[in-house]
């Protein structure tokens, strides 16, 4: 069976997932993908037609075990100083990341 | 000879606290000594060598906090000794999967990408372990964000090792859990199974290992891999702990809009019930693995390890005797369907749940200097992320990008309905076959050596043919010890149940367990507890 | 010389006014707040969080449907992951609706200046979570994520709108919709109305959707009008000059007044929607969708028409009298209240009633000056139990002090002197005192009477009735 992601789907792949790899990685995950893609060739089994339902979760959720929507109210988490610590860079509490280049209109 | 403290079971270490026969200090002091004593060198993100120790030890844990425990165990002795209620887990120490965040503690998902982060805030079940009087141990070692059936695919190396046989596997990815339970680091320890990864460990570490219905215990503080499946549960030695465990667990949680709003049964009452008149099923599609051939795409049977099988129908007669009616060749026909969904299911909810690590907010960020935004991106999750999480994230953009969306995610939402249909179907009370709970295999071999599969993920992924259909139905399983191969490694066999009916399941397990309790194979201990004194 | 017509879709993003976030229990607005403050683990997108939905969110989305009569307010709707890449997207995904939402199809119409009516369709109304600030520094970025987890509503027209003063209506209707109905305070300047404008032109006569481009980043409605009148005018000098309009994201800087082309935040705009695994499907059942509707009001354009019929008032005065909603309710209570002609309160609240709220900063209903108490002042002024002066005085006094007009009129004696025999001796004298002016008026010099009025007036400390002096002094003057 041929490959089904070409060099070219996977660097875009890549692209879109924000990744960088090395040439050694890059070949890895190129045959890895492509062997499982083989084995989820079963699917197309399926009838792609059929009625099947299609839920969002194995367990349905009955009325009576699904949890109430939220109440709209306040409450402060009191410690947002805890999650700031956390980030690479800070400078008068903002994050700081890279610049998104624009382009200006002629 | 008296029994370590690290080998009682938490039910009665918590029995005895409560009683003042032991403090929770003694209990504290002795599972860290049995840390010391099999844990060998802790794992790190230092490149790997292989050292001629790291084959004899477990390894299990990426983080000890013995001052947390201390201080828990301190809060459980000063309780006992005011005549206050310590808690249902009173000075039972427990280990935590590093994939929860648990606050002012590293919280790694054992990944590159989250060796610096700690948590600000602990997640529901770690919380509920600890106001329980759990003593919390520290965070134990799995497959990076969960991705894996080995442990072997940690940042954090040396891997886990297996305690019957620490040059093979402990499974995964909640390899850590069934390795620091199988040793006696501790009594309980919290996992997440998702495709069989409470299960398939516990099975390869002769442990308990539960996944208990999606949604009865609360995945907040659980880092995510694939939201729809995620299943936080309990790893233990014997399934009067398991049960125990759940209880405390278990239950709504307004942080968790998936979490079921349903009554916690006293699952430790009435344990012993018995299975007379249970219908327990067994299926020979679930003897078997199905799957592709890679050359030519067509559908392979074979069947599983003869010596796993032999323990499963070991397991049908005793229950048999006990009381239980046995019901033969339940059709699952679209068993093998688990893999192929959960390919696909997986990996779009991983790839999305991935996005956030980026080095902006939290975790790793490259050190260098960098032209613009998307270089920063690129450059953290090329050097953060394993080559695990990498093919998560490819794969889950490949069957979800637009052009291939219905091919695959919306074609893998029908597989899931009808593996679910299967399980409708075997419960039904007013159809065929009307079981209670379905027994099969939890793997379809035991125990691999580090190293030997790793590397090719399809035959990785078959590892869990058996234990995934259940995380689709979302239906609860457990995983329970049965016996040993003829390399003495463990083997677990398996009881799938009716949604929310974790009860029949630990029942059934119990009766199991009183069933085979004089059996020659339950006094051997694991290899790396053989050594001591 | 062609002629074009200019074709504008406008998407809007609606803050709505909850205590909450949509998905965590930070509060909702956090305008003034230091950077980073108004945070927790779930709107920061921390490992493991989970979002739980704000039910008021959904009641809001839902009045506000209604409100714009929307085709169909589904019964069972769904949350759906939108996956791309952004700094102030804390997880990389935005918790959105994507094939079913809250509700789809509606209209508001939209009266134009020219008198026209015009009905803007609705193509979709869904609910979605807010993303952090950028704040551009020379050489990064900065970001502040207080704003993340904001609950917003995404609507989006169809291009129904044929020139930039027309998208302005639409936003001035649309903006008074929603505090009218209570769902937003809708300040764009605040950031709590947000638009982008779709802008593509045709040549007139066909039915062509050409290339559009999308203009945002616009923070007022003064600058979306000017920048959509901008572009209309770029697009028409590209095509004339044989050129192709490209598909462009500009973005509008109001300190230039020009347009600049955006680099486009994603170099794939596919976002991968599925269906958000951490949250279940939203259920409307009819019992709840009906308590959410049973608080829908009339609605302002509705109230107008009313307004004109019921109580016989000019188009000009029921637009302004239904503004907003708490003065159009201010204005029927006083109505009610009064009993008499409502074309009089009408006019009282225009002039000086509306220049007094502008004054002191106050809404209708923040007035201490109450319905009640605007309809007595009215009620003394037509029975002449007041001067009118007198009146538009006690509208101050009342607000200030928050008392009973009658009470003030007693205590301060400000009744008017109405009383025949009481007002001649003060005519007489003020005639006798000024002889030379009673022989100009007689002379012919008509127009003194106002001056003698005046002085009545003054000698009575305003008290006396204008109209009965000018009766008394013309007959005494007319006389002899």
């Amino acid at each position: 069976m041929a490959d089904e992601i070409t060099q070219e789907i996977f660097q875009h792949l890549v692209d879109l997932a924000a990744l960088e790899l090395d040439a050694e990685e890059a070949e890895y995950l190129l045959k890895e993908l492509n062997g499982q893609l083989k084995a989820v060739r079963e699917l197309e089994a399926i009838d792609v037609d059929s009625n099947i339902e299609t839920t969002s979760h194995g367990v349905p959720y009955t009325e009576k075990i699904r949890p109430a929507l939220r109440e709209d109210r306040i409450e402060a988490f009191g410690n947002p100083e805890a999650i700031m610590e956390q980030a690479p860079d800070v400078e008068d509490n903002y994050l700081v990341v890279p610049v998104i280049p624009h382009t200006e209109l002629e | 000879m008296k029994q370590s403290l690290s080998d009682m079971p938490a039910h009665v270490l918590a029995r005895a606290i409560r009683n003042g026969e032991y403090s929770a200090e003694e209990v504290l002091d002795a599972a860290i000594n049995r840390i010391r004593a099999v844990e060998g060198r802790q794992p790190s993100l230092e490149q790997y060598e292989l050292q001629p120790d790291d084959r004899d030890k477990v390894h299990a844990f990426i983080t000890l906090t013995e001052e947390r425990a201390r201080k828990q165990a301190q809060k459980v002795d000063r309780k006992v000794a005011e005549g206050k209620d310590p808690g249902k887990l009173a000075g039972v120490p427990f280990s935590v999967k590093d994939i929860f965040c648990v606050q002012d503690t590293p919280s790694t998902a054992a990944s590159r990408i989250l060796a610096n982060f700690s948590s600000p805030y602990t997640a529901t079940p770690v919380q509920r372990l600890e106001t329980a009087g759990g003593l919390n141990v520290g965070k134990v070692n799995l497959d990076e964000f969960t991705y894996g059936s080995s442990n072997e695919s940690s940042a954090f190396q040396p891997p886990v090792g297996n305690p019957w046989d620490p040059s093979r596997v402990p499974g995964g990815s909640s390899g850590g859990s069934a390795a620091s339970v199988a040793a006696g680091e501790c009594a309980l320890s919290l996992g997440t199974d998702t495709a069989g990864s409470i299960r398939q460990p516990a099975g390869f570490c002769g442990v308990v290992g539960m996944k208990p219905t999606y949604g009865r215990v609360s995945r907040y503080g659980l880092i995510a891999f694939a939201s729809s499946l995620d299943c936080p549960g309990p790893v233990a030695r014997d399934v009067t702990d398991a049960a125990l465990m759940l209880e405390v667990i278990a239950g709504a949680d307004r942080h968790d809009a998936t979490a079921a709003v349903l009554d916690v049964p006293e699952y430790t009452a009435g344990l012993e019930r018995g299975v007379k008149g249970k219908r327990i099923g067994l299926s020979d599609d679930y003897f078997m693995v199905k799957y592709p051939d890679p050359e030519t795409g067509e559908l392979v049977e074979q069947p599983i390890q003869p010596e796993i099988r032999e323990r499963v129908l070991h397991a049908a007669d005793r229950l048999a005797d006990a009381g239980a009616e046995i019901v033969e060749q339940i059709p699952m026909p679209h068993t093998h369907y688990g893999i192929p969904v959960y390919f696909v299911i997986s990996r779009v909810e991983a790839a999305s749940n991935l996005h956030r690590y980026d080095g902006v907010k939290y975790g790793y960020r490259h050190p260098g200097q960098v032209e613009e935004l998307a270089e920063l991106y690129r450059k953290s999750r090329g050097e953060g992320f394993g080559l695990q999480p990498k093919l998560r994230i490819l794969m889950g953009m490949y069957v979800s990008a637009a052009q291939y969306e219905k091919n695959y995610y919306q074609q893998a939402l029908r597989a899931r309905t009808l593996i679910r249909s299967d399980f409708d179907k075997i419960y039904d009370p007013e159809g065929e076959y009307r079981l209670d709970c379905l027994l099969t295999a939890t793997t379809p071999t035991t125990a691999f050596e580090i190293g030997q599969v790793y590397g090719d993920s399809v035959l990785m992924q078959y590892a869990d043919l058996l234990t995934v259909p259940a995380n689709h139905a979302g239906i609860p399983g457990i995983s329970v010890p049965a016996g040993f191969d003829s390399n003495g490694l463990p083997i677990g066999i398996q009881f799938l149940g009716h949604d929310f009916d974790e009860q029949t399941l630990l029942q059934t397990g119990r009766a199991f367990e009183l069933a085979t309790e004089n059996e020659d194979w339950r006094q051997v201990k694991p290899a790396v507890l053989r050594g001591l004194s | 010389m062609t002629e074009y017509e200019a074709v504008i879709g406008l998407e809007t993003h609606i803050q709505l006014n909850t205590n909450s976030k949509i998905f965590c229990s930070c509060k909702a607005d956090s305008w003034d707040d230091p950077p980073n403050t108004n945070i927790c683990p779930v709107c920061t997108g921390l490992p493991g969080v989970l979002p739980v939905l704000n039910r008021k969110v959904v009641e809001k989305a839902v009045l506000l449907a209604a409100a714009m009569h929307a085709e169909k307010i589904a019964p069972v709707s769904y949350m759906d992951r939108k996956n791309y890449f952004y700094p102030d997207l804390p997880k990389g995904y935005q918790i959105s609706q994507y094939d079913r939402s809250v509700a789809k199809g509606g209209y508001l119409d939209v009266p134009m200046p020219d008198g026209e009516m015009r009905r803007v369709g609705i193509h979709k109304l869904h609910i979605e979570e807010d993303a952090g600030k950028t704040v551009r520094q020379r050489d990064c970025r900065w970001i502040d994520f207080n704003r993340c987890g904001v609950p917003l509503i995404e609507m989006v027209t169809e291009p129904d709108l044929r020139s930039a003063d027309e998208a302005a209506q639409y936003l001035i209707r649309l903006r008074q919709l929603l505090r009218w109905i209570g769902v937003s305070e809708a300040d764009m300047e605040r950031g709590q109305l947000r638009c982008d404008g779709n802008v593509s032109i045709r040549e007139k006569g066909t039915a062509v959707l050409n290339t559009k481009t999308e203009i945002k980043n616009v923070n007022s409605i003064e600058n979306l009008r000017d920048a959509i009148a901008a572009e209309i005018e770029r697009q028409i000098r590209t095509v004339e000059a044989g050129e192709e309009v490209k598909p462009w994201t500009l973005d509008w800087d109001d300190n230039t007044s020009t347009l600049r082309k955006m680099r486009s935040k994603e170099t794939e705009a596919d976002y991968r929607y599925f269906r958000e695994p951490d949250l279940l499907p939203v259920v409307l059942d009819d019992s709840w969708r009906e308590e959410i509707l049973k608080d829908l009001p009339e609605l302002p354009l509705e109230r107008r028409q009313r307004f004109m019929d019921e109580y016989d008032l000019p188009q000009y005065d029921a637009e302004i009298l239904t503004e907003d909603r708490s003065r159009s309710e201010y204005y029927e209570k006083t109505v009610e209240a009064f009993g008499g002609d409502p074309k009089a309160v009408s006019n009282w609240m225009m002039n000086d009633v509306l220049r007094m709220m502008r004054e002191i900063g106050k809404g209708a209903d923040e007035l201490q000056l109450k319905p009640d108490f605007l309809a007595s002042i009215i009620k003394a002024v037509v029975d002449k139990k007041i001067t009118s002066n007198t009146g538009k005085k006690l509208l101050e006094k009342v607000e200030q002090s928050g008392r009973n007009p009658e009470e003030i009129i007693e205590e301060e004696g400000l009744a008017q002197v109405s009383d025949d025999s009481a007002l001649r001796p003060v005519v007489e004298t003020i005639l006798a005192a000024n002889p030379e002016q009673v022989d100009a008026y007689r002379n012919g010099k008509e127009t003194l009477i106002g001056w003698f009025v005046g002085q009545v007036m003054r000698e009575s400390r305003g008290k006396a009735n204008p109209q009965l002096v000018k009766q008394i002094l013309e007959e005494m003057l007319n006389s002899e």
